[in-house]
């Protein structure tokens, strides 16, 4: 287990306005912009530059020496570090200044530099202030994003001995005066570099305040550290990265300064292009895709975990879910496994980062490395080589679940007495009891009452529950069974067999296939297969098929079709219901995968507003994850926790006393959730909001 | 709207200041300009300076920081482009006096010709190419300036001059 990540509430609070600030100036400033065309460009851009990567590095070099600069090639940080210590000894330089380079925190050469009597000194604002207090970025833009005014006044009067005031725009003019004169006291300035431009042998640096400048034309030696997949064919690609990179970081149309350079300004330029395992990771067919970062940052600015955890915790050098890959490569895998299980695979970050990295599929990619390479975590092991791979023992293991009912003090479907080891899972939210009969049995059972429709003229439809349903939630499947039957379907239940996601998630592939194997032997017929849980959802149309590959696992992935989106796409004017009762609002919540990988949020609004005939109230971030996420709410309760506590509080503030959504993962969440904290606000599944407002003693 | 009120628009919003003037009358508003708002001490980019009439009117100014001295009240420079989609002024520097000029000073005072706004940057795509692969000056740079230099860096609030100028006027001519 990683160490009790500390979630700091100051520190959260600072975060999420930041996510929230963020968010709302980036939709203003990509207005009128067709962001997906942006990206996909840049995305293509990136690869294609990728794919070139030796050719175009040995074009930069050749125009870079052109110009008279020298062009080093370094393998890792320590011969990067080497390489600049020795610039500075042949230039006898003691004092550099440096504007931000994320690749220089990635070698660790400020310390290096230090242990052989060279001052490296920061000059990007929040650098600058972070290394004042001897402390760590936390944020690729915002390195000082985890210090109020209040911090910054208190170490700047430590440190020129007199009191400063908490004003910020005083805070600034004195660190004006004090970075200026660093600057024209050092005999070097050091640079990243946004891109590499392999025509011209220039670099592009993109600053807001102008040190970028100021190093490359105050010092007389300009030394640039970047790492080799920042090259590009020409200006042209440097601006597809200008075009899309400071809109989606800061959302400005622009920075205040974008300088390419080309040559040394007086004395002498160097250009180290480090390499760090990158070459390794250009060469795997699957996490290559992670070197198309441009470090915008936007993955972080809307990741839920980092907003809790902030970029110390989160973090090895590089923060966040994109972090965590480079960690793996550049730094080690043991150094990335504390790291991968902070990621909770929501998949929003995806939807806002610059260049289409599948970043949460990477992190299930890195997982499953993990598992190969450094061992699994045995109760893992258990559940899922040993038990969700194996269907009979999984029946088994669900009948054996459902004798241990009364043993659970089981009432109103709550767990109340359970074993010592789950209390810290239990103590944030009430866990549901295993129901006493499945979702398929109770079909059976209540054949006549729940799936006959009066006259099925429309055809077949197969209901797949997938586990939660099947085996703690029935009557979620046996509504939505009610509600499609009424509208003239033929529905049967799917096997009662599981997906095959979470060993899947957690990067157990081969028990994955097993499991989704055996469900794909299992299914029957033909006609749509409507889903009640949209991680199922995501397993049986993607990434089921990718892991097995079969002709049948397409044929089934084909057929797939969420419950709101069955609703919304056939049958919107058919379930319009009895208006609402009057006070009675319902809001939704938005459950990772339905929104981020089916993209069928608005279905299931549009279902609810027609059946009640009143919109749902919306909630603030109707989007952030609730925190159950799988095995992640086993791995992180503390996380799991926060995050249910800011869903139930968004819940609470809308007035709803109905608060719906797609995921029974999130309803056992939410649900519990409110029970445990007891707010009055029911947790229901839309397929039971449809089929109570087509009841006629429904709602 | 036409190019160049896009133009202002926008290097508004970057939170630049932008004054319209007759090319006859720029030197004259530059004067003018330093002179009500004290600023005392300027510095002029070599390449303005070598431009009539702007020669005449500020012969006695300095082109670079004389003694090594950190500060220096404006900064009078002209640039080769316009960006009206961002309101980015572009410079493509011959020397170290000029992108002196541009970033030291508090206040920055940028000569800009209508003619030379261009509505995007991909519109100049080969001129800054060309001057990047140029081989007979040294550093060949090209440089965009967006408004003043700014930071976020303490609790995200927008600040201005941590780094260069707090205050950049546009002279349009």
């Amino acid at each position: 287990m990683p160490k009790k990540p500390a979630v700091d509430p100051a520190l959260k609070g600072v975060l999420q306005e930041f996510s929230r600030t963020y968010r709302r100036k980036r939709a203003a400033v990509l207005e009128g912009y067709d962001f997906e065309a942006l990206r996909t460009r840049l995305a293509a851009v990136k690869d294609a530059a990728l794919d070139r990567n030796a050719e175009l590095l040995a074009r930069f070099e050749e125009r870079a020496r052109a110009h008279g600069s020298v062009v080093l090639r370094a393998r890792d940080g320590a011969e990067a570090n080497a390489a600049i210590l020795g610039i500075c000894r042949e230039h006898k330089i003691d004092a550099l200044a440096k504007a931000k380079s994320m690749v220089s925190e990635e070698t660790g050469l400020n310390a290096y530099l230090a242990a052989h009597g060279v001052t490296a000194r920061e000059t990007d604002l929040g650098e600058w202030i972070v290394q004042l207090a001897s402390e760590r970025p936390t944020h690729m833009v915002m390195p000082a994003i985890h210090m109020t005014r209040g911090d910054v006044a208190a170490l700047f009067s430590r440190r020129l001995g007199r009191e400063i005031p908490d004003d910020i725009p005083a805070l600034v003019r004195i660190a004006r005066g004090e970075m200026r004169k660093e600057i024209f006291a050092a005999q070097a300035g050091l640079t990243g570099a946004n891109a590499l431009i392999a025509e011209s042998g220039a670099i592009m640096v993109v600053t807001n305040e102008g040190n970028g400048r100021l190093v490359t034309t105050v010092p007389p030696v300009h030394i640039v550290l970047a790492s080799i997949e920042k090259v590009v064919p020409s200006t042209a690609e440097a601006l597809d990265i200008l075009r899309i990179l400071p809109r989606n970081a800061t959302g400005q149309s622009i920075t205040s300064y974008v300088s390419f350079i080309a040559g040394p300004h007086t004395t002498a330029q160097y250009v180290i292009l480090l390499d760090n395992h990158r070459s390794e990771m250009a060469a795997d067919p699957v996490f290559r895709a992670a070197l198309r970062c441009v470090k915008c940052s936007a993955c972080l600015n809307v990741c839920p975990v980092y907003q809790l955890l902030g970029g110390e915790e989160y973090s090895h050098i590089y923060m966040g879910g994109i972090g965590t890959l480079f960690t793996a490569w550049i730094h080690g895998l043991d150094k990335s496994k504390a790291l991968a299980k902070y990621c909770l695979r929501c998949h929003r970050c995806e939807g806002f980062c610059a260049a289409k990295i599948p970043i949460a599929d990477l992190i299930t990619a890195l997982a499953e490395r993990l598992n190969r390479e450094t061992g699994k975590t045995p109760w893992k092991r258990l559940a899922f080589d040993g038990v969700m791979g194996r269907p009979k023992l999984q029946q088994a293991a669900f009948k054996a679940a459902r004798t241990a009912r009364k043993a659970l003090g089981t009432k109103d479907g709550f767990a109340r007495r359970l074993p010592a080891w789950m209390k810290k899972y239990d103590r944030f939210r009430a866990l549901p009891a295993p129901a006493a009969m499945t979702f398929a049995r109770r079909f059976e059972k209540e054949r006549g009452t729940a799936g006959a429709a009066a006259r099925p003229a429309k055809g077949a439809v197969t209901i797949y529950g997938g586990c939660l349903i099947e085996h703690f939630y029935p009557e979620i499947g046996l509504a939505a069974a009610r509600v499609l039957a009424r509208l003239g379907y033929e529905v049967k239940p799917g096997p009662d067999l599981c997906c095959g996601f979470p060993p899947s998630n957690a990067g157990y592939r081969q028990a994955s296939g097993r499991a989704f194997k055996a469900l794909l032997r299992a299914f029957e017929g033909e006609g749509p297969v409507v889903t009640l849980c949209p991680t199922c959802a995501t397993m049986l149309a993607r990434r089921g098929p990718e892991i097995d590959g079969s002709d049948e696992a397409k044929a089934l992935a084909a057929r797939i079709v969420p419950f709101g989106r069955f609703i919304a796409e056939r049958e919107l004017a058919a379930v319009a219901g009895r208006p609402t009762p009057a006070g009675l609002a319902v809001t939704y919540h938005d459950s990772c995968h339905h929104k981020n990988v089916l993209a069928a949020e608005k279905d299931s609004r549009r279902a609810i507003a027609s059946a009640l005939g009143a919109p749902v109230v919306e909630m603030d971030e109707p989007d952030a994850c609730c925190g159950f996420a799988g095995t992640f709410c086993v791995d992180n309760p503390e996380i799991s926790a926060g995050l249910l506590a800011d869903k139930l509080a968004a819940i609470e503030k809308t007035g709803a006393g109905v608060v719906a959504m797609d995921c029974p993962g999130c309803l056992m969440q939410i649900r519990g959730g409110c029970r445990r904290s007891g707010l009055a606000v029911r947790a229901a599944h839309t397929a039971e909001l449809l089929d109570e407002a087509l009841t006629p003693s429904g709602l | 709207m036409d190019t160049i009120d896009r133009f202002i628009e926008k290097a508004k919003v970057a939170g630049a200041e932008v004054a319209r003037v007759d090319a006859i009358c720029a030197a004259a508003f530059i004067a003018d300009f330093l002179k009500k708002n004290n600023l005392k001490t300027a510095i002029i980019s070599p390449d303005l300076k070598a431009r009539p009439p702007f020669d005449a009117a500020f012969a006695a100014l300095g082109t670079g920081l004389a003694g090594g001295e950190l500060w220096v009240d404006a900064g009078i420079v002209a640039a080769d482009y316009g960006i009206a989609e961002t309101g980015t002024l572009v410079h493509f520097d011959r020397s170290d006096d000029e992108k002196n000029a541009w970033t030291l000073p508090d206040v920055c005072l940028c000569v800009l010709d209508t003619v030379k706004i261009v509505p995007a940057l991909e519109a100049i795509v080969p001129e800054i190419s060309a001057h990047l692969g140029r081989t007979d000056i040294a550093s060949p740079q090209v440089s965009l300036v967006t408004g003043p230099s700014r930071t976020a860096d303490v609790e995200n609030q927008l600040t201005i001059g941590v780094h260069g100028p707090a205050r950049l006027i546009i002279v349009l001519a």
